[in-house]
């Protein structure tokens, strides 16, 4: 395999000195450019692994293209820069697009009993500043920042964990090093791959002038005072964000490199011109030279996409601007396809099981109630008049398209049957009503649901106008608060947030190898049991253990998820887990299947007609690779 | 100041001072008014007449009137209800009106549609099907309503044929008539404008009246309080204020706290101009004559004084209910207003702003057009009112 991949990569430099012909206008932008010198200035060998991750665009149904161009994409906002890492996706292990785990960064890993864990770099691979990638990148990560408790105050993050153990970290050589645990940890190498992956390399050579143990106190001091922070972690976390490339100086192994910091209106990422991926004919990738985040205002994205302002976007508009997008197709040279979400729901509504407010507390924890409201919903109503009949009404479950499917799941408690719904609500003691037919608590207050809505998406809104009037037929009258996202998290912890309208589960295409974790409360981020999954995140220092017997059944299920060891397990897990969140109702989904849709310049090549569109487990564009993206005539 | 005699006097031949062998008689120059039958007119009389004159704010006055007394009976005006929607017909477009069919004159009529989905572009398409004629009814059963919140009803103005659907001005996202509900968003946005208006009013002349009467301590409060109230920008104000209104509140609230709200920061430059017209006004040496002859200052307030401004008051505050509707509007606009269910031109405006709207269905921005009529209509009648008003023109 090796050697193979070897002698392919040795073509793939001679490759990529041949595939640099005369261009005849881009060369002359690029003479000036400090990117192109600099690949230029360097030899194949200088800029690729010795074995270059050799990407066979021919068994993709891709074509091999040609570099250059500039590619831009429309941002929301200046944070939205994260994007970058997601799309670009270059992870130690990944997913591809028929969503089986590769080796990316690696050249190859071997798994001992889901236990032990062996990774081998590649030789010569370099980050994007040219210091070489090594087996001390990953020890400095581990010892200098995983294990430093100025770093890390709550020592070393749960993934690394099972139950309770951390890893064992040994350094075999220059090239290879190895993770292991007594017990199995399944969920490792799907952390690797996740959009916001574990980090478990971080470029020494640059961030050892941050670290404390390598810097010597007077020149931190000044670092310090440069940067505009309290104290040495805080500049140490502030220089090595890999999550959000906001320091240019930052060395990356991303196929982009960030040139911009911010304050900024137009974010430059620039090839990187040591990154580790080549085509079949040697030629090393990305193919684009540039890609350009423009920053704008999340509400006229969708004007300025129509206006030919973005070869490639995919945020920032949604499924009511294909119209109007396909129309600008006849103005502009750009095309728009149409992806799949892979979202569990589209909108879904989730009844805080944490709120603060005892009553309807009580009513939440209930499950005739959510039940109740899940019938009230008319989803077929939803799927006629939003998305022209094209999504699948369906619980907040996983999709069709995961090989965990059951049909059951996505039907459950999702027929529209107002009638069973007014039933279970007079059982829950919901049974008074006032004289304009609104249902009284037991307290005598007004039964009235406040969903609080980030706003983001006037799909979003729309949903919640024809859910408002099918919730009052059944005599519960809904009122919307739209609210900042950011403090929406913080909100719903303390109880303040009644009922939330967000997405359904992030990863509605599952396969048995990928954590449970969402079906169980395991996050602060659940709007559905905030608490639940502080406790579970905390490492049960904080929030509150789950009292409902399915929620801590849920818990017990991952927890025995996490000691699998074949896949057939794992298959029986994640099929108790579904059945519980079917039955139970935790989350109220209206339809999913939708359709995203994605604006490309019609010179653009390689982008995928079809394809999953959601942030886990593609990543967005991350599992269809930008990297291979060319631009037809870019010379 | 305006009195009865004053335009009389004009009229008349001077009086022969000291030669004149007549005795003095004063009230000649009455008998000569009464006889070419203008001494009696009233200040409200001779403002009516001047009004009258001013063309454009008469008609501005009338659409008002007729604007204004149509929000008491929307429910008729309007074909359908508020809230009622038809799925089948998502931004339909405006469905026009035919009179002459086969060259003849005939009831009026529209066509039936027939929605096709164009999957394509994932647009729906409307086609009139010629061939089916559907009359318009009037004074007809249509969705049921409770006439003002009390008597249930179902009469309408105008209907669609049975069967038939009618959406003069088109449809929105969801099917909803948009011609109804900008009947019934006027309702609402006038009914703000008013409402402002008078608790304005209200405070302005109180406070501005006793500011500008007793002068001291207290007007150099209320001067400070409104220049401070002034200096500040009104639409972060506004929103800040419209931040505080809780959500848990019933629309009708909201609608109340909205108006409370534009009506507590408008009353500042009525209660200037009321402060500034006292001032000026109270050194006039009829005061001074009234004082003298023993009118006390209440007196001297209601019958000297107020006239004297009032038609100043009346064209100001004319002036302010657009003021009120635009901000109404603005606010709803951003989403800090009135909130769905409750319907104004704002909250219709609010759902039209997005780019789609304005490439593919732009029949959804049609609420502009009342506002801005409303708005010129007001101007103009407050132009005419300052005019007709002003005694000393």
């Amino acid at each position: 395999m090796i050697g193979r991949r070897r002698l392919l990569s040795c073509l793939a430099g001679v490759g990529a000195l041949c595939g640099l012909p005369a261009r005849p206008w881009a060369s002359e932008i690029r003479a000036t450019d400090p990117a192109e010198l600099e690949y230029q200035r360097l030899s194949a060998a200088d800029r690729l692994p010795r074995n270059p991750r050799v990407i066979d665009l021919a068994a993709m149904g891709r074509q091999p293209g040609i570099r250059g161009g500039t590619l831009r994409t429309l941002i929301g906002g200046q944070r939205d820069v994260r994007l970058m890492p997601i799309n670009s996706y270059s992870r130690l292990v990944g997913y591809d697009a028929s969503l089986t785990l590769q080796p990316d960064i690696l050249a190859e890993y071997t798994v001992e009993d889901d236990r032990i864990y062996t990774f081998h770099l590649r030789d010569g691979h370099r980050w994007s500043d040219g210091s070489p990638f090594t087996s001390e990148d990953f020890r400095y990560c581990w010892e200098d920042v995983i294990e430093n408790r100025d770093l890390l105050r709550g020592g070393p993050p749960a993934d690394l964990k099972v139950d309770g153990e951390v890893a064992r970290f040994e350094v075999l050589g220059p090239l290879s090093v190895r993770y292991s645990w007594s017990r199995p940890a399944p969920a490792f190498l799907t952390r690797l791959a996740a959009p916001v992956p574990l980090v478990l390399a971080l470029p020494s050579a640059y961030l050892r002038d941050f670290h404390a143990r390598y810097q010597t106190p007077e020149k931190l001091g000044d670092l310090i005072v440069r940067y505009r922070v309290d104290d040495w972690p805080s500049l140490h976390t502030k220089v090595s964000r890999q999550n959000r490339p906001e320091n240019p100086d930052l060395p990356t192994l991303e196929a982009w490199r960030p040139r911009t910091a911010p304050p900024a209106e137009q974010f430059v990422f620039e090839r990187n011109p040591y990154f580790h991926r080549v085509d079949a004919d040697g030629v090393q990738l990305p193919y684009i030279d540039r890609w350009l985040f423009n920053v704008s205002s999340s509400e006229i994205i969708t004007a300025k996409t129509a206006t030919g302002e973005s070869d490639l976007q995919l945020g920032g508009i949604s499924f009511p601007d294909y119209t109007l997008l396909k129309h600008a197709q006849h103005s502009y040279p750009q095309k728009v396809s149409l992806w799949t979400r892979t979202q569990g729901s589209s909108v879904a509504l989730m009844p805080n099981l944490n709120c603060g407010d005892p009553v309807w507390r009580g009513l939440f924890r209930d499950v005739r109630m959510r039940r109740a409201m899940s019938l009230a919903i008319d989803r077929a109503e939803i799927n006629k008049v939003l998305y022209y009949g094209l999504a699948r009404e369906s619980a907040n479950t996983i999709l069709p398209e995961s090989p965990l499917f059951k049909p059951g799941y996505a039907t459950a408690w999702a027929q529209h049957d107002p009638d069973m719904a007014n039933a279970l609500l007079d059982e829950v003691g919901l049974a008074r009503r006032d004289r304009s037919g609104t249902r009284l608590l037991p307290d005598g207050r007004k039964a009235g649901i406040m969903v609080e809505s980030a706003g983001e998406s006037t799909l979003e809104t729309d949903v919640l106008e024809l859910i408002t009037d099918h919730f009052r037929e059944v005599g519960l009258p809904l009122y919307i608060r739209t609210s900042q996202r950011d403090i929406f998290r913080s909100r719903a912890l303390g109880g303040a947030v009644m009922m939330s309208v967000w997405q359904g589960l992030d990863n509605g295409v599952p396969t048995s190898e990928m954590s449970p974790n969402e079906l169980a409360p395991t996050s602060d981020d659940q709007m559905q049991w905030p608490l639940w999954g502080l406790h579970y995140m905390s490492a049960e220092t904080s929030g509150e253990g789950p009292d409902l017997p399915a929620a801590r059944q849920l818990v017990a299920l991952l927890r025995q998820w996490r000691q699998t060891t074949t896949s057939a397990q794992r298959v029986d897990i994640w099929t108790k887990m579904l059945e519980i969140h079917a039955d139970q109702v935790f989350t109220i989904g209206t339809v999913n299947g939708a359709l995203q849709p994605v604006v490309k310049s019609s010179r653009l090549r390689n982008v995928p007609e079809e394809a999953l569109f959601g942030f886990e487990p593609t990543s967005y564009l991350g599992a269809y690779m930008p990297d291979t993206f060319w631009y037809q005539g870019a010379d | 100041m305006t009195t009865p005699r004053e335009p009389a006097t004009q009229d008349h031949p001077p009086l022969e001072h000291s030669a004149s062998t007549a005795p003095f008689d004063p009230y000649a120059a009455d008998r000569l008014a009464t006889d070419q039958g203008t001494a009696q007119a009233t200040p409200g009389q001779i403002m009516w007449w001047r009004f009258r004159r001013h063309r454009l704010a008469f008609a501005s006055g009338i659409f008002l009137c007729a604007i204004y007394a149509s929000i008491l009976i929307c429910e008729v005006l309007a074909p359908y209800s508020l809230n009622r929607r038809n799925t089948d017909y998502i931004y339909a477009p405006p469905q026009a009106v035919h009179v002459i069919r086969d060259g003849q004159l005939v009831w009026p009529y529209t066509y039936g549609r027939e929605m096709t989905l164009d999957m394509e572009n994932l647009r729906r398409i409307y086609r009139d099907d010629t061939d089916d004629v559907q009359p318009l009814r009037f004074f007809c059963r249509g969705d049921p309503y409770e006439f003002w919140n009390l008597i249930p009803a179902d009469l309408h103005l105008i209907c669609p044929a049975k069967g038939g659907e009618l959406f003069l001005l088109g449809t929105d996202r969801l099917g909803r008539d948009v011609l109804s509900r900008m009947i019934y968003g006027a309702r609402i946005s006038l009914t703000i404008g008013i409402l402002g208006v008078s608790m304005s009013f209200a405070l302005g002349i109180i406070i501005g009246g006793l500011a500008g009467y007793h002068g001291g301590t207290f007007d150099l409060l209320v001067q400070r309080v409104i220049e401070v109230l002034q200096s500040i920008p009104s639409i972060p104000l506004w929103m800040a204020l419209a931040a505080i209104i809780p959500v848990t509140w019933s629309p009708i609230l909201v609608f109340i706290g909205i108006t409370v709200i534009l009506g507590m920061l408008d009353w500042t430059g009525l209660a200037r101009a009321v402060r500034s017209k006292l001032l000026a006004l109270r050194e006039e040496d009829y005061v001074l004559a009234a004082k003298l002859m023993g009118a006390g200052s209440g007196r001297i307030i209601r019958r000297h004084l107020i006239p004297g401004f009032m038609s100043h008051l009346i064209a100001s505050a004319t002036l302010t209910i657009p003021g009120m509707i635009l901000g109404e509007t603005a606010l709803s606009f951003l989403g800090i207003g009135l909130r769905p269910p409750i319907t104004s031109w704002g909250i219709l405006l609010t759902e039209a702003r997005s780019v789609n709207i304005i490439a593919l269905y732009p029949w959804l921005m049609a609420p502009v057009i009342p506002v801005i009529l409303v708005i010129l209509a007001f101007n103009f009648l407050g132009d005419g009112l300052r005019d007709a008003a002003d005694p000393y023109k």
